[in-house]
C-alpha cells in the first residue's frame, strides 16, 4: 500500500479509519473469543505534523488488537466486521508503510546492529554501501556509538539498546504510521524518560502519526495528543481525551500540575475500568 | 607474596577444612566444578577401567579371573595393533566407513533440512510428510538391512542408502522442530520491515543451488559406480545414462525444494538463519547416531570398513580387534563431534550457551 498521491484540490483521505471495527476469534465455535467490539475512530491526516496517540486500557481490551489490524498481521488481519482503512483504501496485509516496534526483543540474533537497522533497506534491495551508510546514520540518531555498536551482536546490548536498535531499524524505512506496543515496558524507569524524550526528538522530524500503547498513563500522557481509552474485553473506545503535547524533557513535564491533573483523572477512569465498576 | 605464603604457613586444620569444604560442594546440586575438576574426573573414570581390565586379565591364561578368549588383556590388544594396521588396512577401512556415513548422511540432510524448513513455515506441507515422518523414525533400522539389499544390491549404493534412510527421517523432524522453535515475533517484526517474495530472485538462487546438488549428485553416483565396476573408464561413467541422470534429478529436485526458501525473505533472511545454530547442533548429534549404524551397513560384502574388520575379527580372529575397532570407532566419532561443536562456536558466535 502506498500513499496516494492525491491531488491537492481533493481532501486528503483520513490516515487511519476504523469503521464498526469487530474481531472474533474461532467465531462460531464454543471457543468463540471476541476482543474487540465496534471499534470507530479517524485520524484525519494534519498535513506537517503527524499525530501521536497514546493507547490506554484495562489488561486483555484488545490494545494490541486494534494495533495489529493497522500492521495487517495474523490472526488479527482481517477483522471479523467492519473496515481497516489506511490513507483511505483497506488493509490487505503487512508492509513497510506502517513500521511497527514490539515489546518483546526482536532484534534478529544472528545479525550485527549495523545488519539489523539495514534489514528493511536489504529487503529493498538497496545496496550494501547505501544502506550501511544510512544505518550508520540512524545508529548514531537513536544515540548509539556509531563507531563501536554497529558491530554488537543483539545478545550484547542492554535491553535499552535493543529498543533503540528496534527504532532505528523502524524508522529508517520513514513509515508515515509508526505503531508501537509497550516498546518500553520491560525498560527501568530511567532508560524510559531518557527513551521516551528520543521518540519526542525523533517524531517531530518524521512527521508519522503514532499509535502507542502503554500500561503506563504517565507515558500516555507526556507522549500523547490525543489517548483513546478502551472498556474492558471486548474493547472498544470509551473517550478520546485531549491532552498537551510533549514540548519540555520528560522527567520536567511530567512533574508540573497541570500535567499531573490529567493523568490522575485518566488513571481514575482505567482504576475503575480494571474493577470492572465502568 | 602473601598467597603463598599462607599456603605455607596451612596447617593440616586449615586442610582438613578445605577437603570438607570440597566434599559439601560436591553433594550440591548443580555446583559447577573447576575445568580441571572435570578433566581428573573423566580422567579418573578411564584410569578406573583399565585398572579393572588389567586386573581381571593378570597373569599367564590359566591364572586369570577372565580367560583371553572372552577377554584379551591390554598388551595383547596392544600387541595386535601393528597387524591392524598392515592386515587388516585400518586406515583405508576407517577411510571407507566414514565416506559411506558422510555420503549417505549428507545426503540426507541436503533433502532433510530444506524439506524441513518448507515443512515448518507452511503447515499444510508438514501435515502432508506427517506420516512418513513418523513412519522412518519409528522403523527398526536393522529391518532396512534385507530392504536395501534388496532395493540396491551388494554394492557401495546399499551402503550409503542404507545411512540415507535411517538418518533421513530423524534431521527432518528435528529441523521442523528447530524452526518452529523460532518465534512468530520475529516473522511479523519481519513483515513490518517491508520483507516480501520474491519469485524471481528466489528462482536464480534456487536454481543454482540446483545446479549444485545436481553435480554432487552426479559426482557420488559416479564414485559409487566406479568403485563397484572397476572396469569402467572415466569416460564411460561421465557418459552414463545414471550419472546423468543423477543430474537432472538433484538439479530438479534442487530447485524444488529450495525455491519457497529462496523466494521468501522472510525465510531466508529470518526464519532458517534464525533455525540455522539449532538445526547445525541436531546435525551433529544425528551424525554421532549414523556412526553407530555403520556396523549394519557392512556386515554383507564389505571390502573394507570397520565393522567389516569386527565381523571378520569376530569369524577369525583375532579377537583383540574387536576391542581395538570399538575404541577407534568411539575416538573418531567423539573427534569429529569436537570438530562440528567447535566450527558451530566460529559460525555462530552470537549463540550463548
Amino acid at each position: 500500500m502506498s500513499n496516494p498521491n492525491s491531488s491537492l484540490n481533493e481532501p486528503a483521505p483520513p490516515i487511519v479509519q476504523f469503521a464498526g471495527v469487530t474481531k472474533t476469534y474461532d467465531a462460531g465455535t464454543s471457543k468463540a473469543f471476541t476482543a474487540i467490539r465496534d471499534v470507530n475512530f479517524v485520524v484525519e491526516d494534519r498535513p506537517e505534523h503527524g499525530e501521536f496517540i497514546g493507547i490506554l486500557g484495562p489488561s486483555g481490551c484488545g490494545k494490541s488488537t486494534i494495533l495489529r489490524l493497522i500492521a495487517g498481521l495474523s490472526p488479527q488481519h482481517p477483522p471479523t466486521e467492519g473496515s481497516v482503512k489506511v490513507w483511505g483504501e483497506d488493509v490487505t496485509g503487512p508492509g513497510a508503510d506502517r513500521g511497527m516496534v514490539f515489546q518483546d526483543y526482536t532484534s534478529f540474533s544472528n545479525r550485527t546492529v549495523l545488519d539489523n537497522v539495514a534489514f528493511g533497506l536489504e529487503c529493498q534491495g538497496v545496496s550494501k554501501s547505501d544502506r550501511y551508510e544510512q544505518a550508520i546514520d540512524w545508529i548514531a540518531k537513536v544515540g548509539l556509538d556509531p563507531d563501536h555498536d554497529p558491530q554488537k551482536y543483539p545478545h550484547q546490548l542492554s535491553g535499552g539498546m535493543k529498543q533503540r536498535v528496534a527504532i532505528a531499524r523502524t524508522l529508517i524505512l520513514h513509515p508515515k504510521i509508526i505503531l508501537m506496543d509497550e516498546p518500553f515496558g520491560a525498560l527501568d524507569p530511567v532508560t524510559r524518560h531518557n527513551m521516551q524524550d528520543l521518540l519526542v526528538g525523533l517524531w517531530r522530524d518524521l512527521e508519522a502519526t503514532v499509535f502507542f500503547i502503554t500500561h503506563d498513563v504517565r507515558e500516555a500522557v507526556y507522549l500523547g495528543d490525543r489517548v483513546f481509552i478502551l472498556s474492558n474485553s471486548p474493547g472498544t473506545i470509551l473517550e478520546e481525551a485531549v491532552v498537551p503535547t510533549p514540548d519540555r524533557l520528560a522527567r520536567d513535564m511530567q512533574r508540573e500540575p497541570d500535567f499531573l491533573a490529567h493523568v490522575d483523572r485518566i488513571s481514575t477512569r482505567i482504576e475503575s475500568l480494571e474493577e470492572g465498576k465502568d | 607474596m602473601p598467597e603463598n605464603e599462607d599456603q605455607k604457613s596451612e596447617g593440616p586444620t586449615a586442610q582438613a577444612s578445605r577437603c570438607s569444604e570440597w566434599l559439601k560442594r560436591c553433594l550440591t546440586i548443580r555446583d559447577q566444578p573447576s575445568q580441571f575438576e572435570r578433566f581428573s574426573a573423566g580422567g579418573f573414570c578411564i584410569v578406573l577401567i583399565v585398572l579393572v581390565w588389567g586386573f581381571v586379565t593378570a597373569g599367564p591364561n590359566e591364572e586369570r579371573i577372565v580367560g583371553s578368549y572372552t577377554l584379551p588383556s591390554i598388551k595383547e590388544a596392544v600387541d595386535s595393533f601393528p597387524r591392524l594396521w598392515f592386515e587388516r588396512a585400518l586406515a583405508r577401512s576407517t577411510v571407507a566407513s566414514l565416506m559411506r556415513v558422510l555420503g549417505g548422511f549428507i545426503l540426507a540432510a541436503a533433502i532433510a533440512v530444506p524439506m524441513g524448513v518448507v515443512a515448518a513455515c507452511f503447515p499444510r506441507v508438514n501435515a502432508f510428510f506427517q506420516p512418513l515422518s513418523v513412519f522412518s523414525r519409528n522403523i527398526p533400522v536393522a529391518a532396512l538391512i534385507p530392504l536395501t539389499l534388496i532395493w540396491f544390491g551388494l554394492g557401495e549404493t546399499q551402503k550409503v542408502m542404507f545411512i540415507f534412510i535411517a538418518a533421513i527421517g530423524f534431521i527432518f523432524f528435528d529441523t521442523v522442530n528447530s524452526v518452529n522453535g523460532v518465534s512468530s515475533r520475529f516473522l511479523d517484526t519481519s513483515y513490518t520491515l517491508g520483507a516480501k517474495s520474491v519469485p524471481k530472485k528466489g528462482a536464480i538462487r534456487a536454481g543454482f543451488i540446483g545446479l549444485i546438488y545436481g553435480v554432487i549428485l552426479a559426482v557420488i553416483v559416479g564414485v559409487i559406480s566406479s568403485l563397484d565396476n572397476p572396469s569402467l573408464t572415466t569416460a564411460e561413467v561421465i557418459q552414463s545414462p545414471g550419472v546423468w541422470g543423477a543430474f537432472a534429478a538433484g538439479l530438479i529436485g534442487g530447485f524444488i525444494i529450495w525455491f519457497p526458501i529462496q523466494s521468501h525473505q522472510s525465510i531466508q533472511k529470518v526464519m532458517f538463519p534464525l533455525a540455522l545454530p539449532n538445526v547445525v547442533n541436531s546435525l551433529r548429534l544425528l551424525f554421532g547416531l549414523a556412526f553407530g549404524y555403520i556396523m549394519l551397513a557392512e556386515v554383507l560384502n564389505a571390502n573394507h570398513g570397520l565393522g567389516h574388520i569386527i565381523n571378520m575379527s569376530q569369524r577369525n580372529g583375532p579377537r583383540e580387534h574387536i576391542y581395538l575397532i570399538l575404541i577407534i570407532i568411539s575416538l573418531l566419532a567423539f573427534t569429529i563431534d569436537r570438530v562440528v561443536f567447535w566450527l558451530q562456536k566460529r559460525w555462530f558466535p552470537y549463540v550463548q550457551s
